[in-house]
Formats: C-alpha cells, structure tokens, sequence
C-alpha cells in the first residue's frame, strides 16, 4: 500500500511523480524497498535516463538486474542485453519471477516479436503482465483474446488503474458504443488523480473515434504543452490535423526526429513505398 | 346459435360434458357410448359393452370416471384412462332411463322404468337408497347441487321433490352404518332415508323430465303435454308459476341455462326452445329438418349446451362471448354488459364511458360485434347482427362521459361499418353491393360499388381505404379514388390486426394466419388445427396471437411457436414487452406475463441483430435442445456451439462450422478415434496440416502420418517414422518411409532382412549399389536374377515442397462476431487458460525448436509404446531424438513458462475488414490497400495515371489510425479510426475507415476557386480544381444525394479546367492572334457560371475586336447584352456593337461558329459540332476528338480517354 503513488503514477505515465513519490517513502521493508525500486529504475527508463539506471544498480535481486539489463537494451547493447536475460533465465528460480518475466517479455514485445514474448508472460499472473498481454494481443489484431485476459484482471482488481487502461485499450478496439465508455475511463482517472499526457492523448483518441476531431486537436494541443515530446500526441495530432484539412509538416518533423520509428511514421514511410510498388503492379 | 361441434351417429339418448376437459359422452341408441374431444372434433374412445340402448352418462366431476344407465337394467361405472367398466350395479327391473354422479359423495343416482329411483354408494358399490312412490316409468332423476334434495318426473304425470337429508346424516356418521343395512328392508318400502318432500301435479300428461335451477328454489319440467312448467318452491310448499307454450309435440328434456336468465328446452317437434324466465316467453326457435330431439346437456363450466337427436348430437353456443373492442391511442375501448369502458393500458384505469343499447332484449346474438372508434371525434361506430346487421354511431361528448343514461345512437343497416377518416365512416350494404360513406351526422355523403361482386365484409385500412373480404381473397380498395390497391387470398377472414406502424397488416381466419404489407403483398402465412381466437403486433413486429387453448407468436418470416397454455379462451387486445393485454369471456380485462425469450431471440437471430443474440446468450436466458436444433436447422452452427455443453455435440457443431480450435478441444476432451479421425478429415479440407499431423498421431495412423510428412516435406519427421515402423516390426512400413525417403541403402537392407534376397539384389543393382550387388550375388549363386536394361531410368527421389516451415498458410478469418463475442465465458476458454497446450506447441514453433521436438518425442513415445518393440530398443529411439535438440533450446525448455505456450495467430487487421468489406477505392486507400485501391479505380474509371493520386494516397492511408501508448514502451497501439460513430452502435461492428477528404470541404474548395477564376487568378483555380479532380477519386459519401452531387462537382471542376487551360494557353500565344480569338471565344461556351461566361465574353469580344474579326465581336457583343452584365460592361459591349456594325465581317477565317452548338476538345482544344464523331474522358467526361482516344485525359490527368470503365463508385449505398 505504502507504494501505492508510486506504482499509480507510474502506470499513468506521471514517471517524475512516480520518482518523487519513492523519495518520500520511509521505513520500507526490504522487500517493499526492491520493489520500490523496480518502478523507479523502470521509470528512469521511461524518462529515459539508461545510464542513471545501469550505474546505479549493482549486484542485487534478478528483478532490478533485469531492469538493469531493460537499461542496457535501451542504450542499444540489445543483443547482449539479450542472451544477458536469457541466462538470467536460465536458473529456474528466476524463471517464475515475475517481474523478470515481465522484462523479458517488454524486450521481445519492443522487438515486436509477440509470440516470443508471450511466451514469458501469457501466463500472466500479475496485472502488468496481463496489461502487456492485452496489449499484444491488440497488436496481434486478437481483441478476444484480450477481453480475455481483461476478465483475469477485473478479477483480480476491477478498480486498479492498470486494469482501467487496459479496459480503455480493448474499449477502443471493440468500437462503437464501447468508445463512449472508453472516453469516460480516462475522463474518469483523470479526476481521480490528474491529467497526465497518456490519459488526455487516449481522451483524444476516443474524440478522434468519435468523429470529433476539432475536440481531439485541442487535447492534444493541451498535451503537447505539457510535454512537447510525447510521440503519441504528436502522431496523433497529424492525423487530426489531416482530417480537418490543416498543415501537418511541422508535427510531422517532430515526430519523425523524436521517433523515427512510430507506427504512423511507419505508416507514412510504408504508403510511398506501395504507392510505387502499386503503381509498378498497375503497370 | 353458434354450432361448436356436430356428429353424425345413431339416435343420441345421453350427453354428458366433461368438467375440465373439451370432452363429451354421447350414449346412444345403439348401446354404444362415444368420448368425443369437440374442440378438436375427433373420437377419442367408445365403450360397448351395453346391451340395448343406453339412455343415461355422466361424468363424475374429479375421478376420471363416468357412469351409464342403459335398458339391460344395468348401471356401469367406468374408468376412462384404464378404457373399461370397473363395476356393474345390479338391481334395477327395467330400463334405466338416467344416472348421475353426486357432486360430494360417492353416490349416483338413477331412474327406471321399474319406477323407482335408486340411489348408490360406488365405493362401496351397493345401493343404499330406493326411493319409491312414482306409480309409473320414472323418466328422469337429478341430485340438487348443493341442497340435499332429488327432483324426478315420470310419466304418471307428477314431478317429485325427494328429500335425502336422512340419507346424508346415515352415511355421515359412520357408526349408523351397520344399522343401515338391517334398515334395507323397511326402506323398500318407504322408509325414513329419502321422504317425499312435494308431489308437484300440473301436467296432463307424462312428464319426461325435471331439473333444478342451480341457485333458485326453482324446478323446470318438461312433459308430453308439449308445455314446459316452471316451479317454485320453498320450505313447506312447491307450486306451479306458469306454463310455457309453444313445442308442437312432446318436451324430452328442458333446463336453466346456467348463466343466463333462460330456459332452454328441446322436443320431438325437432326444435330446441330458448325461453326468457322473466318474460316467460319463447325468445328463439332453433329447428332441424327431420331429427326429434331427445336430450340436452350443459357443460358444467362453460358457456356451452348440448343436444342429441335422432342422427347425433350437436354441441353449441347460444351467443358470442367476444366481447367487441378496439385499440386506439394506448387506451382499450371495449363493450362489457351495457356500457362501453376504456381501459388504459399505462395506467390500468378502467371506466366506463357511456351507456349503450342494452343488447339481447329481443333475441340472441344481438350484442355489438365490432367496435371502430374514431379518436378525431371522439366517436364509436358498434356493428351488430340485429336487423340482418346494423351499426350505431355514437359520438361521445365530454360532458356525457361516465353518465349512466343511454346515449341515443345513430343507426342504419348494413352489415360492417369502419371509419374512413376523421368526419367519414364506411358500411357495407351486403344486398346491393355498394360501399355507403356517411358522415358523423349519419348523413349520406357518396355511395361506391363494392369492388367486388360478393363482398360480405370490410376492415379498416388506413384512411381512405378499405380491406374488402370477398370469398377467399381479401382486397385492398380505395374509396376516394374507386381503384382497387391490392389483393391477397386468404381463406375467409375474420378479424385484420395492423401492426402499430400500419405497416404490416395479419389477416386472421378461423384456422390460418395470412401476412402481408400494407400493399397485401405476401409475406407469410401461418396454419393452425385450433381455432385462433385473437391476435396483435407487439412494438418490435412479433406477432401474438391465441388459439382456444395457447398463445402463440409468429415471426416475420413465418417461424411461430407456443408461448403458453390457456385454461380459457382470451381475447388479445394489445402487447406490449412481455405483457399481454386480453379480454376474458366474462369481459374483464386482464394482464398476462409471456415468456418473450424464445421469439425475441429468434426475432435478434433472423435480424441478425448478433450483439442482442449475444446479450441473451450470455445471460443464459435459453438452453435446450430445441433451440440448439432451430439454431443449427438455421444454419447457424456456431451460435449453436455456444449453449452446447455436451463435448460430442460441441465437437459436430465445430466440425460443421469449421472451427478447429473448438474441435480439438472437444476432441481432446473425448480421446476418440472416430474424434480424431474426423478432426483430421476436417482439418486436411481446411489444408491445416499441422492439425492434421495432431491428428494422425493420437490415432496413431502411421502410414497417413508417413505420407503426410512426405507431401509437406517433413524429412526429419519422416526418418522418425522409419524408425518407428522399425521399432514396430513394421516391415512394410519401413518399405515406404525408405521408398518416401528416398533412401535406397535402406530399401535394400530391408529387403535382404526380410528375405526376399532376390528384390534386395534387383534394388541394389538397379540403383548402382554395386558393393551391396556383388554381396547379395555371391549369396545368390545361381538365383541371381536378370536385371533388364532399362536406358533412361532414373531415380526417384521426394520432391522436396516450396513452403516446408511451420503450418501452410491459412487464410486469415476475420473471426465472426459469436467467436470472438464468446471468447471470455465458454468452456473452450477456460481450457485454453487453464491446460497447457501441448498441442498447441506442436502448432506453431517450427520443427526444429525444442517445443517441438519435446512434444513430438512424447508422440513418439506413444507411437513407440504401442508397437511390439522390445523395451529396450524403445528407450534407444529416445535417446536418437534427444541428441537431435539443438543445445540452447534445452535450455530455454527450462524456463517452466515457455515451454507450455501455444503461440497466437494474428487476426485480421481492421484494414483487412475494411477491404472486404467496401468496393469503395477510399475504403481501400485509407487501409492501405494501394493496389486493390488503383484496380478499382481502373475499372470504375479508367484511371491509369495514379501519380496526381499519390499524395492523396498517402494521406488518406496516414489518417487513418490514431495510436495510443499502451503498455510503455512497447510499440504503441494503433486503432482504425472509423466513420459514422454513434453512441448506440454496437462493439465489433465495422464501419469503413473515417476519410479525410469530405464533399462539404471539396465544395468549399470549388468556392475558392470560382473566387479565384473571378479575380482572374487564373492558375491558383486551374491548381484548385485540379486538386478537386484529383481528390474526388476517394471520396465517400454516404447517400445517394451526395453521389448526384459529386457528380455534379466533377462536371463543373471539368468545365473550368478546361476552361481555365484555354484561357492560360491563349496568354500564352502572343504571336497568333486568330488562336487567341478562337480560343477565347471556345472558353464563352464552357459550361461555368454566368458571371464568368460574362468576364469571358468580354475578353472575346476584345480579342475578336483587336484581330478585326468584327462579325464575330458583334455576335459576342449580343451574348454579352442578353446576360446582363453591369454597367460598364454594357456600355463597352454597346460600343463594340456600333463599331461592329459598321462592317460586320471577320478579316480572319476562325475556326468558329457561335450559332452551331459544339464542346472543346479537351487535348486540341478544337470545337466538336454537334453530330461529329468524338470520344470522352470515363472519369470526368471531357469531350475529344477521335485521334485522341488511348490517351491519358489532358483535362483530369487521370483517366484513359474512351476507356471502358463501369461507372463512379463513391457511396455504399450504390452497391445495395
């Protein structure tokens, strides 16, 4: 309970908040100190400071040796960082840790390799490792699977924040009405406890779902205020921007800079690329 | 009289109704005694055991017994379930002429012609009572219903009143029993059990019968003095009221109806009397040609008589029980008694509203039967069989509401009348054939033949029409305009039932149901062998009607079944969710409670409303077989998939919908070979081999194994096998998976083991294993055989697959909404969770990997365990395999989770189901399917050149996903933004892609540009209506409207272009002023806005002007007059004028004739007359010369000139 803010935070994307929240806590056991610092390295990540993570973590529990490792993917040793994890895997000890499993399967999910992650998480016990399985299986264009696995977490805690998200994310794939209620989760965990970029960029999306994009082109404005480097309120500010006719080059730069590698960069590198190849097919 | 019911039998002596159920007794002449079921007029049973006629049948009123009387002296109890006589009573001397139970104790009570009476105790099966004193036949002898009493009449001409309160206290008290029997002697003649209680002298001849009024101290008889006399009594005294005259020969049988103040009466002068008893005279006569009546009988519950004559019997009703009502505006409007009464359906009032005509004073059957009300005015029209059919109108004002006292009705003849509209109500005039339309004061307004010749009743239609019924058809008329609308056959209606939009129209008859649109096109028709009773449309279309005994529901497409059971008739006056309001017999109103699951789910089935099929599935409201056969019999095996419980079932379900996952579950679950077998069948048709593979090896069929490897190119798995049939002993199979193989050192080896020493040489030699060869000859000696040179032999060896990894490539499914809906609660789900998948590993992680290889070893395993071969050998198969695992997969196998997972197909991507969906090339662009996008805009077009396309391409394909960050930092989610979101709109329901390109912003992109053409900016328009022509390709639009209208915009951006070409490339031409003319003058007659045609025609004008080309000046000059141009321009083009006149002709020959109507050639920018030979654009229908066709468009830039193409395709709506 006493890291309740820390992990709260973290989940909704407030990273800085997630780490400050950890230096106020006091008298820690030791197993609730490991755990506060697997989500403050992991927001150290997220914030993405890698190095402040590798050297501060020095010989200790497999869980912060695999966020370590998490750190060392990220600086781009991603080979080693790797076969590191494997044989961290190795022992069988390790290998039913959750929170190992967890970074494994982050890895080979980041590497878009699904089914190699699932096959550390699918077993999915705790909420975060059902969170990222619902959220490949939204990537594996599976909703049903991910309602699924959406079922395991509202059983075993319909309120947590993760389990609200998750419910968002499969809301948003199931489509039609569910949009609707989709909007009033983030809308909902925004007032609980506050606006942060992640939850006004998926308020933003079930806009643009909702056909109201001028809506949308606000929030995101909003949220690109308050982090002007958020690559998901970027991307999606291009296609709002697309839809109500407006210029998208100067997001569209941003983006490509900040993530070159952003599905709707993707999306845009890919269209000119079969553009040509079907114009060769049309001959 | 309302004939219910009638046979055709032998003379018909005794009649007894059933209490409960629609069953009569008829004793006949014959001896014979006959169950019928009336309502569904069939015999159920006879009993023949009678000698001589039987003249008495009762039917006790709890045990499922009756009694007979018959003139073998001999009265029999029967069981009617068991089909036989339990008992005979004894005693009688001659002709039993009635019996009958008593309502409370176990006694009956019967009549002889040995004069006397003779009362029973059938449990103990004696007679416990004689009742002497009648000194001749005693005809008929009854109980009272409550009162301890027994009415008799015999011919001796009295009526007797019988006292049996004695009897009752005897058998009360049982200890008086023993006494009873010493007594038997001194009752025989007229001891103390039964007295006489009155002697009721009146008749002057035998009286043939006497019955108690049920509640009344009244008694009724009938004699053969042909009267019928009515009796009343009290505590000391019985005397005669009066006599009713009017039968013609002798009264057989006479009774109070039990609920109406009448006597009813039939006689040998075939007829049956309905009396008044208050007026105590004769109301209806009910004659039949040549049959006496002897009997009659009422049915203890209900409103029903019945009457047995010479030739049988006949089962009747004296008077409708419907009640006349009608529905309007959700109130009830219904006729109960005296009175009309509204009910409300909100708020469950009931009042009356006003005081009617008091109906059945002179006759029967004169209640109103049909009810119209005309809510405008408030106003009622009742329709009545009085004078051969008559109507009366009632208009009820405010103030009159409530009040008690009659309200005098306008009336006038005619055998229907239903409201037309507000102020006009038609009736039927049957004798003449003719419609009558009156107004609300009963006033004649127009008279209208019938449409056709035998028209007997008319429905209400909606205002201004009529529903005609005419024999079997029913025909749509319209008044006003005399025309006939439609017609339908239906066998002759009875009642027509709207549905609440009007829409829908039911046409009731006795025994079917015929649907039809308010046209009276057919939509389905209903069959029923019980009669129907009522019916009405419920808000969501189900139609609910009633037979005598169920409710029942019919579906639009014809599908009905029973809701439930009725004890008594009802009358269906509205439903409404699962409420049925109705009318009882007794006019009440009533709510019922349906069961509306079952027809609302088939209703969600056929609409194919999945997602409320779903909600109801979920929340269980239905199982049972019954609706798994409906649902597979309506082709819908995997929604039937999700109610079955059963693995078998499940499994054929699976089967027949082709869903493997299911069937391998199920399969698994039942482990058996048939299972298995089948599974494989299945799976090999879908060409999932892997499953196929699964399969083969649970049933352990090797050789389909072997010969799967061989056509999927499974080599390793092969040379498992070899060694499998090894371990088997298998020589034959070791034979093919070598000769599968290719591997003929194992051929040979195999042969040589086996013995066919000469086969192994042959093999050997053949194959140039020359080594082997000469062995095996040395050991042939001089067996060895002659080996045929064959000169172009060559070895065979397995063609090695194209695609060998992992499964074949399966289409993708975009999973159906119940798959995927399904996927949290069923059972399949709880097993994927929960067992780890072993088959699954074998799936998806190619041969090589440790998953694999560890599953395929346990397969192996199996496979070996159940060969011959010794265990040891077994045990060296083992070690084989786990020498072949690559070393760092070992490891992984370690990690406890990884080895049980099964791996997950990807599913369709939304984009996917865009496609499929949409033939739409914006649907396409947007999912980025360029290609498919392009081939449609081909054929539909004839676009070939897309590079205009490109950027429109690529943003619409950029636009079409929004992304979500997910579960950080892994790739973030991406979802397909879709158009037409509505709140309501179900999850998993596709839309199409939300395009970015919309007509309102083209259509305010045209707008910049007309401002644009008008500053004369000349090349920012040419640019923007380009960009329009370049967009509309992908537009999509939603209706057909918008479609014209995008039409409409292609034509329009197609003249300017053109237009605006002419105009740029005449600025371009400094140098050939003759050009410049003609050009400017072409761009007059471009199809564009007339102030632009006015800036046009100025420039001409000048042009024209400046190269002396005068005529020409003048004409445009006139054009630029007749347009209304400003002031300026006025005065410039008057000035023109002048000076054209002055010497109109052109200095310069123009390729130009303003008076013959042409186009421009888009590419040469030449006029085409009229009539000349020309090709156009298939896109934006630019006009051009021949020589131009094959060309891509110079206007659109887009199309090929004169290709074929089928037409723009811009909105879903165009397909439907």
């Amino acid at each position: 309970m006493a890291l309740f803010f820390v992990k709260n935070n973290f989940f909704l994307g407030a990273y800085q908040e997630a780490i400050n929240a950890a230096g106020k806590l006091k008298g820690l056991s030791d197993q609730e100190a490991a755990e506060r610092d697997y989500f403050v390295y992991r927001s150290y990540i997220s914030c993405g400071l890698y190095q402040i993570v590798i050297d501060e973590i020095k010989s200790s529990t497999s869980a912060l040796e695999a966020v370590r490792l998490l750190a060392t993917y990220f600086l781009g040793e991603k080979e080693s960082a790797k076969s590191s994890l494997k044989d961290l895997l190795a022992d069988p000890l390790v290998a039913s840790n959750n929170d190992v499993l967890l970074i494994a399967g982050i890895i080979h999910a980041h590497e878009q390799d699904y089914n190699e992650a699932l096959k550390y998480t699918h077993a999915g016990e705790t909420l975060e490792l059902c969170a990222l399985n619902i959220h490949m299986y939204l990537k594996l264009n599976r909703p049903e699977r991910a309602e699924q696995q959406l079922k395991v977490m509202q059983r075993i805690d319909e309120d947590h924040t993760l389990t609200q998200l998750a419910n968002a994310w499969v809301n948003l794939a199931l489509g039609g009405s569910k949009i609707q209620e989709a909007s009033y989760i983030f809308q909902e965990l925004s007032e609980k406890y506050s606006w942060t970029v992640p939850l006004m960029n998926g308020r933003a999306v079930c806009h643009m779902h909702m056909g109201q994009f001028d809506d949308a082109e606000q929030l995101l404005l909003d949220a690109l205020l308050k982090d002007n480097k958020d690559a998901d309120t970027l991307a999606n500010l291009i296609v709002c921007c697309l839809h109500l006719g407006k210029s998208t080059t100067r997001h569209m730069s941003q983006l490509k800079s900040l993530q070159p590698d952003h599905p709707t960069i993707q999306r845009q590198v890919a269209a000119e690329t079969m553009f040509q190849q079907a114009l060769q097919a049309m001959g | 009289m309302l004939t219910k019911f009638e046979t055709k039998s032998n003379r018909v002596k005794g009649l007894s109704f059933h209490p409960r159920r629609p069953w009569i007794l008829a004793s006949l002449h014959s001896g014979v005694i006959q169950l019928w079921d009336y309502r569904m007029g069939s015999l159920i049973d006879r009993f023949d055991e009678h000698d001589g006629p039987v003249r008495g049948v009762h039917f006790h009123r709890s045990q499922p017994l009756f009694v007979s009387g018959g003139d073998d002296y001999k009265i029999k109890v029967w069981n009617y379930k068991t089909r036989r006589c339990l008992f005979t009573l004894l005693g009688h001397l001659d002709y039993i002429r009635t019996v009958q139970f008593h309502q409370e104790y176990p006694w009956i009570v019967s009549a002889s012609d040995d004069q006397t009476i003779r009362i029973w105790n059938w449990q103990s099966r004696t007679c416990i009572s004689v009742l002497t004193g009648h000194n001749h036949y005693v005809m008929c002898a009854s109980f009272h219903v409550k009162e301890d009493l027994v009415v008799s009449a015999s011919l001796d001409q009295t009526v007797r009143v019988w006292d049996i309160s004695a009897l009752r206290k005897k058998t009360v008290s049982p200890a008086e029993d023993l006494l009873r029997l010493t007594q038997m002697n001194s009752d025989l003649f007229g001891g103390g059990d039964a007295v006489v209680k009155y002697v009721l002298e009146g008749h002057d001849r035998g009286v043939n019968w006497a019955s108690f009024h049920p509640s009344l101290p009244l008694i009724v008889s009938g004699a053969d003095d042909r009267q019928v006399k009515l009796w009343r009594m009290n505590d000391t005294k019985a005397w005669e009221v009066d006599t009713l005259r009017g039968h013609v020969n002798n009264v057989s049988c006479v009774m109070f109806h039990a609920r109406q103040d009448i006597i009813v009466s039939n006689s040998e002068d075939k007829t049956i009397r309905i009396w008044d008893m208050s007026k105590r005279s004769g109301v209806h006569t009910f004659r039949r040609e040549h049959d006496r009546f002897w009997i009659l009988s009422g049915h203890p519950e209900m409103n029903l008589l019945a009457a047995g004559h010479d030739s049988g019997m006949i089962v009747f009703k004296l008077e409708r029980e419907r009640p006349a009502y009608t529905v309007s505006g959700g109130v009830l409007y219904y006729v109960k008694e005296r009175h009309l009464r509204t009910y409300d359906f909100a708020t469950g009032k009931d009042n009356p509203l006003i005081a009617i005509r008091r109906p059945g004073s002179t006759g029967m059957n004169q209640a109103p039967r049909t009810m119209s009300y005309n809510p405008a005015e408030n106003a009622v029209l009742l329709c009545s069989d009085v004078d051969n059919g008559s109507y009366e109108l009632y208009v009820i004002s405010k103030d009159s509401i409530g009040k008690n006292d009659t309200q005098e009705a306008k009336k006038g003849s005619g055998s229907s009348a239903v409201f037309v509209a507000r102020n006009r109500f038609a009736v039927l005039d049957k004798a003449h054939n003719l419609i009558v339309v009156r107004n609300l004061r009963n006033e004649l307004s127009k008279k209208v033949d019938a449409p056709a010749p035998t028209v007997d009743a008319i429905f209400y239609a909606g205002t201004g029409t009529l529903l005609c019924r005419s024999d079997d058809k029913v025909i749509l008329f319209d008044i006003q305009q005399k025309s006939i609308l439609g017609e339908i056959n239906s066998p002759q209606v009875k009642y027509v039932v709207w549905s609440q939009d009007m829409e829908a129209v039911a046409l009731v008859s006795k025994h079917s149901i015929v649907m039809a649109t308010k046209k009276l096109a057919l939509k389905c028709s209903v069959h029923e062998t019980i009669r129907i009773k009522s019916a009405a449309w419920d808000e969501t279309g189900v139609f609910i009607y009633t037979t005598l005994n169920h409710i029942k529901y019919c579906l639009p497409n014809g599908d009905s079944g029973t809701i439930m059971t009725l004890d008594v008739p009802i009358y269906i006056t509205r439903v409404s969710g699962d409420k049925v309001y109705c009318l009882d017999r007794d006019g009440k109103v009533r709510t019922i409670t349906i069961d509306t699951t079952e027809f609302t789910f088939k209703l969600a089935l056929i609409q194919k409303r999945y997602d409320r099929v779903l909600e109801m599935i979920r929340s269980s409201q239905l199982c049972g077989q019954a609706i798994i056969s409906y649902l597979q019999q309506k082709g819908f095996p995997e929604v039937a998939l999700h109610f079955v419980k059963d693995e078998r079932t499940r499994f054929n379900l699976a089967i027949e919908c082709g869903n493997i996952e299911v069937a391998v579950v199920s399969a698994k679950e039942i482990d058996e070979k048939d299972y298995w077998y089948r599974l494989g069948v299945e799976a090999l048709r879908q060409g999932n081999h892997e499953i196929v593979e699964y399969a083969y090896q649970r049933t352990k069929n090797f050789e389909r194994l072997s010969f799967l490897y061989l056509i999927t190119g499974n080599l390793e798995k092969l040379s498992k096998m070899l060694k499998i049939a090894e371990m088997r002993n298998d020589v034959m199979g070791c034979f093919h998976n070598a000769l599968y193989l290719g591997d003929v050192e194992e051929r040979v080896k195999l042969l040589e083991k086996s013995g066919h020493l000469p086969l192994a040489y042959a093999a050997a030699k053949v194959h140039g294993l020359d080594e082997v060869a000469e062995r095996l000859a040395t050991e042939l000696g001089d067996k060895l055989p002659q080996i045929p040179k064959l000169e172009t032999s060559k070895l065979l060896l397995p063609p090695s697959p194209i695609l060998r990894d992992n499964n074949w490539p399966l289409l993708l499914i975009s999973k159906g909404f119940f798959e995927g809906a399904f996927a949290e609660p069923g059972v399949v789900d709880q097993e994927e969770e929960n067992a780890p998948d072993a088959w699954g590993d074998e799936l998806v992680i190619p041969s090589g990997d440790a998953q694999a290889g560890a599953g395929e070893a346990e397969d192996l395993e199996e496979a070996g365990r159940a060969g011959p071969g010794p265990e040891g050998e077994e045990e060296g198969g083992w070690e084989l395999e786990d020498l072949e695992l690559p070393p760092e997969v070992v490891q992984s196998q370690a990690s406890a989770q990884s080895s049980f997972f099964a791996g997950i197909t990807p599913g369709a991507p939304v984009t996917q189901v865009w496609t499929q969906r949409s033939s739409l090339a914006g649907d396409h662009v947007a999912a980025g399917a360029f290609d498919s996008a392009m081939r449609l805009l081909n054929r539909q077009l004839g676009i070939k050149n897309f590079a205009p396309l490109q950027a429109v391409f690529c943003d619409l394909h950029l636009a079409s996903q929004s992304s979500l960050g997910g579960f950080r930092p892994v790739e973030s989610l991406t979802y397909g933004l879709e158009r037409n979101w509505s709140d309501s709109s179900p999850p998993n329901v596709r839309n199409g892609p939300a395009l970015i390109y919309k007509l309102p912003a083209l259509e305010d992109r045209a707008k910049q540009a007309y401002k644009a053409t008008t500053e004369g900016k000349f090349s920012e328009a040419l640019r923007l209506f380009l960009s329009i022509l370049h967009t509309v390709p992908v537009i999509v639009v939603d209706s057909r409207k918008e479609v014209d209208d995008v039409k409409d915009l292609i034509g329009k951006s197609k003249e300017y272009v053109l237009a605006l070409k002419m105009e740029l490339k005449r600025k371009d031409l400094k140098d050939e002023p003759v050009r410049q003319a003609e050009l400017a003058a072409y761009f007059t007659h471009c199809d564009i806005q007339p102030s632009h045609i006015r800036l046009g025609l100025q420039s001409a004008m000048g042009v024209a002007y400046r190269c002396n080309n005068f005529n020409t000046a003048a004409q445009l000059a006139r054009r630029l007059l007749d347009m209304n141009p400003s002031q300026a321009g006025i005065a410039k083009a008057k000035q023109v004028l002048q000076a054209c006149e002055r010497n109109p002709r052109d200095e310069n020959r123009m390729n130009y004739d303003g008076r013959n109507p042409f186009v421009v050639c888009g590419a040469t920018f030449t006029p085409i007359y009229a009539g000349s030979r020309s090709v156009s654009c298939p896109y934006c229908a630019a006009r051009f010369v021949p020589e131009v066709a094959g060309q891509i468009c110079s206007v659109c830039d887009l199309a090929v000139v004169d290709a074929d193409a089928s037409g723009l395709v811009c909105s879903a709506t165009q397909s439907r």
